[in-house]
């Protein structure tokens, strides 16, 4: 996966959440998808949204999904699944397919990212606001 | 200034065929970094260094685990760890052997204003 979704303005990316989804049968794009998405947003609690008193609604939530048939994804369901902000869905070419010839099925991976942005200017504790690098 | 949590990472580790609780608090530790790109503390200003990290394992016959061990996959920050007993524990038909799994929180928090 090397796209993004389109960027939202002045506010810092402050995580990244990973994941990857699968449909085992069916070749549903869109249900690995939502997987994926899922197993993003399970694997952190965004604790930084009560202790810095954030408004969850001003929150740019960007959502980028790789599959390897990216028309086959339903993006208006991937934006029901997020529970804060305005999110942008982008769907590009990645994942994966496992072919099961005898069988004329496929297992479809998904994978997916979700970075979380704030404007960080905005905060009381941004004393001394930085771009920062990317860790991990 | 205050200690305030920003994150928690959430992750899961095995150890499949060698019931070693290190290896499955470690692995779950690593799952839980790895599914998360943290840039948190520099977007407020800090230093990734400045970050701590309690680090809770559960995971069976928790005495076993080394700490200093799991604690080694912290990339950045001041990391301390609790073990408790948890995650799973599934033995094989004939008694043998076991398949362990531990459950991991790294909760990153920050000295804030």
């Amino acid at each position: 996966m090397t796209g993004a979704a389109v960027a939202q303005g002045d506010k810092t990316r402050v995580i990244l959440e990973l994941g990857s989804g699968n449909d085992l049968h069916g070749c549903d794009y869109t249900k690995a998808a939502l997987r994926a998405v899922a197993d993003a947003l399970h694997h952190s609690s965004l604790a930084f949204i009560r202790s810095l008193k954030i408004d969850k609604t001003k929150l740019g939530v960007e959502v980028t999904i790789g599959v390897q048939r990216p028309d086959l994804v339903q993006i208006e369901e991937i934006k029901a699944l997020l529970p804060v902000g305005s999110p942008t869905v982008g769907v590009i070419k990645g994942g994966l397919d496992v072919p099961d010839p005898e069988h004329d099925d496929a297992a479809v991976i998904a994978s997916a990212a979700v970075a979380v942005r704030v404007d960080v200017s905005a905060l009381a504790t941004s004393g001394k606001r930085a771009r920062p690098p990317e860790r991990r | 200034m205050a200690v305030k949590r920003m994150v928690l990472e959430f992750g899961m580790g095995t150890d499949i065929s060698g019931a070693d609780p290190t290896k499955a608090a470690l692995r779950a530790l690593r799952d839980a970094l790895s599914h998360n790109s943290l840039s948190i503390a520099t977007a407020l200003g800090q230093s990734p260094e400045a970050m701590t990290i309690d680090v809770h394992i559960g995971v069976p016959r928790p005495d076993k685990v080394d700490g200093a061990r799991v604690l080694a996959a912290l990339p950045h920050g001041k990391g301390r760890v609790t073990v408790v007993d948890g995650g799973l524990e599934v033995h094989d038909d004939v008694g043998k052997a076991s398949t362990l799994i531990a459950n991991a929180c790294a909760i990153v928090s920050l000295d804030i204003q």
